[in-house]
């Protein structure tokens, strides 16, 4: 299913619970693992110099410097080295990170990307200034070509027997290829798939959300769209459940995974904008989720490379 | 004594020179060779004989010292108005020197010009407006610097610069592979939401060829993609080179006139074999400078014009709203109060004041204007080079005061920058004196405002 991962990493411990899944992964898989840090983003123009991302402290891009990230890098995750022993490739690079990561992916055809939720903002203090924080991976989880595999908490990085799959839908486009997905992995994994999707009852108007008779209408009007979307292309696949609550969705998504005792969720991130800097943090469900969820999160949004895979 | 590796009058023309070059970290070996470089003065003087004509010595002789100059200069109005500061002073102690002396000076006045010329001028030529006898110190100060390139004085970035122009045709290290690339990539990253995008390259015959700046293909690729999609919305029928795409010129800035002549051959060399009606150029200010004011001199064209004539973006974006090509939904237009900067190269140097005014009057509900602003306003710094030298960092900081006390007095939170230089200049006084803006070229922001024809929108579930 996954030939070539790639973990996005800003080398410091808000991704540490991230690299303990692509390790597993990549050697439960048998997959190429590569692992990319953007250290720095442009500065000072077109010259060599660079703003350290962490830090906010100007580096200079030469190769002594390079060689000390990689080396950093290596002995931050010496044990994992070690202990996988996968073949890995570390690929370092200066730029706008979520930039640098897509490009990274297209060039080497990853079938899944790794990344880390970050937690605390002091650790990257060169970000905050240029608003990059937040928006790497809201930009990443969007424009990516395949999965994107994100764990927030440390928690949701125990990567092993996958016999409980959530896929929440909000029947949009990407949802479409995020269930596509998530039955391929639920046939793989011979696992139940939770089918869940939350009406947003914090947006609506007032009469809508005042009235229990109304939502509990559309509750059954969207399990009828769940069984027609969904259901009906699971090849008879009968080890499922459909659940619709009502709520906040992303707080929703959390409750049920936990009652599901879900080992993995996944979603579709499918933002058309990116929200402005200051909101960007919590911008989206998808990064709520992954804030709070125990279970790591995938979010698949494009069909082109996932169909390759299934096609090799 | 050693002989000199990285510091010398030879031009970067190689792949290996030019990663040698690089890896003198800040180029602490290229300064310390710098102060053994030996003037060739018989050399400077052959120079000085074959290009330094009646132009440049009259107005050197008829300068009357009179400090006119001196409060149109933000550095000078910056650093407390340092009388060494004073544009008159700066270039009759350096330049002046030189050709009276007749190219007969040593290693510390050239290395006293080179201070002067790359990190107390940005070339904004603000003081020439203000000149009882309109002395053009930009290209005093251009002249300055070609005569200091061809000795070896040089900041390191810029010596790296004019390097990678000469080797990539282009100001960073972005191959015409890279280039085509990068425009396949994004239309490949926009095609869900804009299923009709694309990025036509070598198409001949079409009505606008669009040249970019490397830093578009090199880290914000996205900027491509928005003028991509600009022209699409508007229905142009338009095309990029994959070769002679980039526009920009560090080879100028560094007084590499043989570079600069390179560089901006390869554009018209485009034009040439493309044959489009316009060409059309990205938010760069120096890049139209280059191509488009001092290009056509560079190259030899007689007619002291590009091969087809060339817009800038501003002009291009100015013509789409004003035609209707480009219509802005009333209710998208921006509300908060907003300011313009106007790049010392397409403004004060290439006239097109009014165009940043006209947009602005499309775009903004509260449009406030910097004091003084237009053919007036201050550089952002950053001209000239100076935003990439590491050398005069600190000197472009403090420069940039007066352009942080501009934006201040306006009120406004959001700067518009429609030019790279510029943009970064503003993002780094942000970073430095922290005041609280955003700044933004006008691509993005058109984006948000545009009405988008039916076809080109995704098909809805």
């Amino acid at each position: 299913m996954f030939k070539k991962i790639l973990f996005a990493t800003t080398g410091t411990p808000s991704c540490d619970a991230a690299a303990r899944v692509a390790f597993e992964m990549a050697k439960r898989y048998n997959t190429e693992l590569f692992i990319i840090n953007i250290f720095g983003i442009p500065s000072r123009s077109f010259s060599q110099v660079i703003t350290d991302l962490r830090t906010g402290d100007e580096i200079d891009l030469h190769d002594d410097q390079l060689a000390k990230i990689k080396n950093k890098l290596e002995r931050r995750y010496k044990q994992q080295i070690r202990d996988y022993n996968t073949p890995h490739e570390i690929v370092l690079t200066d730029g706008i990170p979520h930039t640098e990561i897509l490009r990274a992916a297209r060039k080497n055809e990853i079938d899944l990307i790794v990344m880390g939720a970050r937690t605390s903002t002091q650790e990257n203090t060169g970000a905050v200034n240029r608003h990059i924080v937040g928006r790497t991976l809201q930009s990443v989880a969007r424009s990516a070509r395949c999965p994107v595999l994100i764990i927030g908490r440390a928690a949701a990085s125990f990567w092993g027997g996958i016999s409980n799959i959530v896929f929440g839908t909000d029947f949009s486009k990407g949802s479409n290829q995020a269930f596509e997905f998530a039955f391929n992995l639920t046939k793989m994994f011979n696992a139940s798939l939770h089918i869940f999707h939350a009406i947003d009852i914090s947006s609506g108007p007032f009469e809508f959300t005042k009235n229990q008779e109304v939502i509990e209408d559309r509750i059954r009007e969207v399990r009828g769209m769940i069984r027609k979307r969904y259901i009906s292309k699971m090849e008879g696949y009968n080890d499922y459940e459909i659940d619709v609550w009502e709520g906040i969705p992303y707080v929703e998504i959390v409750k049920y995974a936990r009652e599901s005792f879900a080992d993995l969720i996944v979603m579709a991130h499918h933002t058309k904008k990116m929200a402005p800097p200051e909101e960007s943090v919590f911008g989206s469900n998808v990064e709520q989720v992954v804030l709070r969820s125990n279970a790591p999160v995938i979010s698949v949004n494009h069909p082109a490379r996932q169909k390759k895979i299934d096609n090799q | 004594m050693d002989k000199n590796i990285f510091c010398t009058p030879n031009p970067v023309n190689d792949k290996e020179a030019l990663d040698a070059l690089l890896r003198d970290k800040r180029g602490q070996q290229y300064y310390d060779e710098m102060k053994r470089l030996k003037v060739d003065t018989a050399a400077l003087q052959k120079l000085l004989n074959d290009t330094c004509r009646s132009r440049i010595r009259t107005w050197l002789e008829i300068c009357a010292h009179c400090g006119m100059c001196a409060d149109a200069c933000a550095f000078y109005l910056s650093n407390d108005k340092n009388p060494e500061q004073v544009p008159s002073y700066k270039i009759q102690s350096t330049l002046g020197e030189i050709v009276r002396q007749k190219g007969n000076v040593d290693n510390a006045f050239m290395r006293y010009a080179m201070d002067v010329a790359w990190g107390k001028c940005t070339c904004c030529n603000r003081c020439s407006l203000y000149c009882p006898f309109g002395i053009d110190m930009g290209v005093l100060m251009s002249y300055l610097r070609g005569l200091l390139f061809s000795q070896g004085f040089v900041p390191w970035e810029m010596k790296i610069g004019s390097g990678m122009h000469r080797i990539f045709r282009a100001q960073m290290d972005v191959t015409v592979e890279d280039w085509v690339d990068t425009c396949e990539w994004m239309i490949e990253e926009y095609e869900d939401e804009w299923p009709n995008l694309k990025i036509p390259v070598d198409k001949k015959n079409a009505d606008i060829m669009y040249t970019v700046n490397a830093r578009e293909a090199k880290h914000y690729p996205d900027d491509i993609a928005e003028a991509a999609l600009l022209f699409s919305i508007a229905g142009e029928n338009w095309t990029v080179p994959s070769e002679g795409w980039e526009e920009t010129s560090l080879a100028m800035f560094a007084g590499d006139w043989e570079g600069a002549q390179l560089q901006v051959k390869s554009v018209y060399d485009a034009m040439d074999r493309l044959k489009p009606k316009r060409m059309v150029v990205t938010e760069c200010g120096h890049a139209y400078r280059a191509t488009v004011i001092e290009g056509p001199y560079w190259a030899g064209l007689k007619s002291g014009k590009t091969p087809v004539t060339t817009l800038h973006y501003v002009e291009w974006v100015a013509e789409a709203l004003r035609s209707g090509r480009l219509k802005i939904d009333p209710a998208k237009k921006i509300k908060e109060p907003v300011t313009y900067h106007d790049s010392c190269n397409y403004i004060r140097n290439g006239g097109l004041s009014h165009i940043g005014r006209e947009i602005m009057s499309y775009i903004a509900e509260d449009f406030r204007e910097m004091t003084p602003n237009g053919d007036h306003n201050f550089c952002c710094g950053g001209g000239g080079g100076l935003n990439g030298i590491g050398k005069y960092r600190q000197e472009r900081n403090t420069g940039q005061k007066v352009k942080r006390d501009q934006i201040l007095a306006t009120g406004a939170k959001l700067v518009i920058t429609p030019c790279h230089n510029c943009w970064d200049a503003i993002r780094d006084l942000e970073e430095t004196y922290k005041i609280g803006i955003r700044w933004s070229f006008l691509k993005p922001l058109l984006l948000d405002m545009v009405i988008v024809p039916e076809h080109m929108k995704p098909k809805e579930e």
